[in-house]
């Protein structure tokens, strides 16, 4: 069963993500914040990484840029409500850049596609 | 030794040489609080005062585009409405206050026959065919005409607007760009134009020039942060929504796709339900900020009782959740400047965050007094464990908040409020010894003063 590390401070959208990703058939963790996820990435492997970006603490881009240093094949899906850091070339360095919507069928999409790889 | 000295005070009925006290007060007229035409019309005032140049008629052009138009005509109609202007002019202890308030009598009587004659004339700015008075905007020059009637290169409509057979044009220039003219003559003592008047006229043309670019770009930096703000603004609501709009769908889409127990579409429901509560708090806090018109002009008011109030509509909050508000407020507070609603709103909005960030039983002190002649201060200080330099850094950027579902919007909000009418916000808070607020409003007598 392929791992994904879910990172989003908004709960409900943890709780939606965990379900929704659970459903697909994959084994998810969440982490509320940077930190967090940086503790869990220390003990655990993972096949995939969604991020938000706006988050309290330190923020998503420092995190990718932590976790590319850290694990640089693992795949990361930015998943945000912010269209304009698509801009930010810190965010280039992700595979993915989702924003959210009403629907989840697009993040699904690009994890499938990305693990499928 | 060192010897301090004022600037010299812009008067108008000076002892000092006319030359110097002309520069004064053109100069200084910059500094006013008055919108540009109104300091653009002192400055022809002091061209036309008696202790000035003491032309007769000023006349002004703006530039709008390619073209020249006619503005305003300031001076007298008559010989008789002449010497009535000198005397009102002549007043001692006149500011700036009463020559603008005299300004706006003359343009206002008989709707202005003089500047209805000017207003409707026009003149391209083209390059060919140049006639007075384009021709000095164009070459930059100033340009004294005598015998006008005489002159071919005198543009007719102009001719006929002015009357006079001799007037003085002087260039509005900055940087290269035209920025108006102004045309002065000695329609009723007929006092023939000096070189010296020359000279002084054309200076004050310089500084006039300099004040209209620099109020210019002024009002462009002004424009510029306003659309900086706005897209600040625009991505932060973004945020706001599409984070709620995430959960409902996503949540919905669950509850129509697959079959789910009772427990789980209540579930559900709820977190749909609170959602959509948020989305409303985001409408409803986003339509209270864009409120604020930073360009609004300050009021005078009541900051006593606007405090007063929002004290009393606490009350029962703080009497509910245990926490003691005590009030320090100055009986003498003057009036101060700003817009009292939102002034009222800044008040609230610093009062409910000190609750939150107190602990239950704990006090809140909320002082009023007057700082000194020009400032009054209001102090809220709560009881709470103080703000990190990190997060004090951030303290006033539209993203940051401490709270689980806040906005991040209310500090932001005092501080525009605080901008708006020219008064300061500052923040002292030490870890474990809570951290009060500090607003600075200016009085209203220091207006006055300024006036």
């Amino acid at each position: 069963m392929k791992r994904i590390l879910i990172v989003e401070d908004e709960e409900a959208l943890c709780l939606l993500y965990e379900e929704e990703l659970s459903g697909e058939g994959y084994d998810v963790t969440t982490a509320r914040d940077a930190e967090q996820a940086l503790e869990i990435l220390k003990g655990e492997r993972f096949d995939l990484i969604v991020t938000d970006i706006r988050m309290p603490g330190r923020d998503g881009v420092e995190l990718i840029t932590q976790i590319m240093g850290l694990r640089k094949e693992i795949p990361i899906v930015i998943n945000t409500a912010y269209q304009s850091y698509r801009d930010d070339f810190m965010t280039w360095a992700a595979d993915a850049y989702v924003i959210k919507s009403s629907s989840l069928d697009e993040l699904k999409a690009r994890i499938r596609e990305l693990l499928a790889r | 030794m060192i010897e301090a000295y004022p600037f010299l005070a812009p008067d108008f009925q000076s002892k000092e040489p006319k030359e110097l006290s002309l520069l004064s007060i053109v100069s200084q007229s910059f500094f006013q609080p008055f919108s540009v035409d109104d300091n653009l019309l002192v400055i022809m005032t002091a061209l036309t005062s008696g202790s000035g140049v003491g032309f007769n008629r000023a006349m002004l052009f703006r530039a709008d585009g390619d073209k020249l138009r006619g503005g305003k005509w300031l001076g007298p109609r008559s010989p008789e409405e002449a010497r009535m202007i000198w005397e009102v002019l002549s007043t001692p202890g006149l500011g700036y206050l009463e020559i603008i308030e005299h300004n706006r009598w003359l343009l206002s009587r008989d709707a202005d026959a003089m500047t209805g004659k000017i207003a409707p004339l026009e003149f391209s700015l083209a390059r060919d065919n140049l006639t007075i008075p384009v021709t000095a905007v164009a070459k930059n020059e100033l340009l004294l005409v005598r015998e006008a009637s005489r002159e071919p290169l005198v543009d007719p409509r102009f001719l006929q607007a002015i009357g006079v057979d001799e007037f003085l044009c002087v260039p509005l220039l900055a940087q290269g760009e035209v920025l108006g003219e102004i045309v002065l003559d000695n329609a009723f003592s007929r006092k023939r134009i000096e070189p010296k008047d020359v000279k002084l006229a054309g200076l004050c043309g310089l500084m006039a020039a300099n004040y209209i670019y620099t109020a210019t770009l002024h009002q462009r930096m002004v424009e510029m942060e306003r659309m900086a703000a706005l897209g600040e603004m625009a991505m932060f609501i973004t945020h706001q929504i599409r984070n709620p709009l995430t959960a409902m769908g996503g949540f919905t889409d669950q509850l129509l796709n697959a079959p789910a127990d009772e427990a789980k579409r209540r579930r559900n429901l709820e977190i749909i339900r609170r959602e959509i509560r948020r989305l409303e708090n985001v409408v409803y806090e986003l339509a209270h900020f864009l409120k604020v018109d930073p360009s609004r002009r300050p009021e005078p008011f009541d900051l006593k009782r606007e405090l007063r109030a929002v004290l009393q509509e606490m009350e029962p909050r703080a009497a509910a959740e245990g926490r003691e508000i005590r009030a320090d407020i100055d009986d003498l507070l003057p009036p101060v400047l700003g817009d009292p609603i939102a002034v009222g709103e800044v008040l609230r909005n610093l009062i409910v965050n000190a609750f939150e960030a107190s602990p239950a039983g704990s006090r809140i002190e909320v002082a009023a007094e007057r700082r000194d002649a020009a400032w009054v201060s209001v102090s809220v200080k709560d009881a709470g464990h103080g703000i990190s330099p990190e997060a004090r850094a951030r303290l006033f950027s539209p993203f940051f908040t401490t709270k689980e579902r806040g906005m991040g919007l209310g500090l932001l909000y005092v501080k525009r409020v605080m901008d708006a009418c020219g008064g300061t916000i500052e923040v002292e808070s030490e870890a474990g010894r809570g951290t009060t607020f500090r607003l600075a409003f200016r009085s209203r007598e220091e207006g006055r003063a300024e006036a």
